[in-house]
């Protein structure tokens, strides 16, 4: 693990500011883009102007650049997942719905054939 | 771990030919990955000169902020001159990772610019005399940029795709509100009609210059560098017809004309043939000699030093609280 950058003082002792926004209550935090600010206070107010002239926005975070640890480009190409994983995922357990349904069409037939004796016990009397 | 031993044990040139089979595959390089020195300088040459050019290209349109002939008209090109700052923010952060390894700051590149070394667009350097002009800037300035723009969205340099998808959307305000001007000139009387088509006579070379001299001419150029590298995927020429195809027709539907006599579609080779504006002029323009060169550096130079004190006091006031 690594800074996110070597050199994040900039112009002038300016810090750069990560900036991430939440459209509703509901939604995640996403990144937007970064910006240059002496503080926290002015670049939370640079946040809205650079970014959020027209977006709807619920919440705003500013993280100073420093503080983020980025995995290093090398690591990068490690993160891509190996189709080999089928149990974690929905997609490996696509056999569940047709046997449900063998099941139910089971159930629907000996009910139908228990309705079929019951009436001929019933006939008969 | 191992990856990264591996990467620095690499060669120079086994380094650039790991780099070049990544642009070919079509992969995007971000600000902390390893790149060769030429595609870094063709980035932050490219990149600086869309940033400033975002922001000494609010000044012709701010000139018409106060002059503006309605509350909604003064509102919308207030809110384009915003966005053009706005657009310059985000590039020059972007130019500015990428100067940080060599020592470089924004401060560098507002110098440059004062200095005449960093250049902007040829178009931000013209005059805006009338109201048309502001319409004719947003209509065709911002279309042609919208054009180099979103070509410019499949750049090879992730951090610079993800400033232009941002820009992009906000351009195509930018052109509608252009569009808006122009058609309401366009719609009204004869002294309107004569506006647009001065403003249109006017703006006509600047346009053609806009997207770069072909490659065929004089100026050298860095296209075929930028285009192996897929900083970029089309030729200035290439832009141009583009730019030709879609707004000459609309030029003719409305009844104006451009000061091009010979001007005319050749089908066979489904190009415009258009008359060469003056390159030599271009030149100029670029250097910082056009007419407006001169009042809008000075304009951008005072307002930087006299607020020198404004960001000298907020960094003094930042270290106290925070």
């Amino acid at each position: 693990m690594r800074k996110m950058s070597e050199n994040t003082k900039n112009s002038r002792n300016f810090d750069i500011y990560e900036v991430f926004s939440q459209k509703t209550v509901q939604s995640p935090f996403v990144h937007q883009f970064s910006l240059l600010a002496p503080n926290a206070e002015v670049a939370l107010a640079m946040a809205r102007e650079n970014f959020l002239r027209r977006e709807p926005c619920f919440n705003l975070w500013v993280v100073k650049r420093d503080d983020i640890h980025a995995l290093p480009p090398e690591e990068r190409p490690f993160l891509e997942r190996l189709d080999n994983k089928s149990y974690r995922e929905t997609k490996g357990y696509g056999d569940l719905q047709s046997r449900w349904r063998r099941h139910r069409e089971a159930y629907e037939a000996r009910q139908k054939q228990n309705q079929a004796n019951s009436g001929s016990q019933a006939g008969g009397m | 771990m191992t990856a990264q031993l591996q990467f620095s044990e690499l060669t120079e040139a086994e380094k650039m030919e790991a780099f070049l089979a990544r642009i070919d595959r079509g992969e995007k390089i971000e600000a902390d990955d390893w790149m060769p020195d030429e595609y870094r300088h063709q980035l932050i040459k490219l990149i600086a000169m869309h940033g400033i050019s975002e922001i000494m290209g609010a000044l012709p349109e701010k000139e018409w902020v106060p002059k503006a002939p309605t509350l909604r008209r003064k509102l919308a090109i207030m809110a384009k001159v915003q966005d053009e700052m706005g657009h310059g923010q985000l590039l020059l952060r972007v130019a500015e990772d990428l100067m940080a390894p060599l020592g470089k700051t924004r401060e560098d590149l507002m110098e440059d610019l004062f200095a005449k070394r960093l250049k902007f667009h040829n178009v931000f350097h013209m005059e805006t005399p009338t109201w048309a002009d502001a319409g004719v800037i947003g209509w065709l300035v911002d279309g042609a940029a919208i054009l180099t723009q979103t070509m410019s969205l499949d750049t090879s340099y992730a951090p610079y795709a993800r400033a232009l998808q941002r820009i992009c959307a906000e351009e195509k305000f930018h052109a509608q509100h252009g569009e808006s001007i122009v058609l309401e000139l366009a719609e009204g009387t004869a002294e309107q009609r004569k506006m647009l088509q001065e403003a249109l006579n006017r703006w006509w070379q600047p346009l053609l210059m806009f997207f770069g001299p072909p490659e065929d001419g004089n100026i050298s150029s860095n296209q075929s560098i930028n285009i192996r590298y897929k900083i970029r995927t089309q030729t200035n020429e290439q832009l141009r017809q583009s730019f030709l195809k879609k707004y000459l027709p609309r030029i003719f539907h409305l009844g104006f004309t451009v000061p091009d006599e010979t001007i005319h579609y050749d089908e066979e080779k489904d190009v415009w043939v258009y008359k060469q504006p003056d390159w030599e002029w271009f030149k100029q323009i670029i250097k910082g000699n056009g007419p407006r060169s001169a009042h809008r550096l000075h304009l951008r130079e005072s307002s930087y030093r006299e607020a020198q004190w404004v960001r000298d006091a907020i960094l003094a006031y930042g270290r106290q609280v925070g």
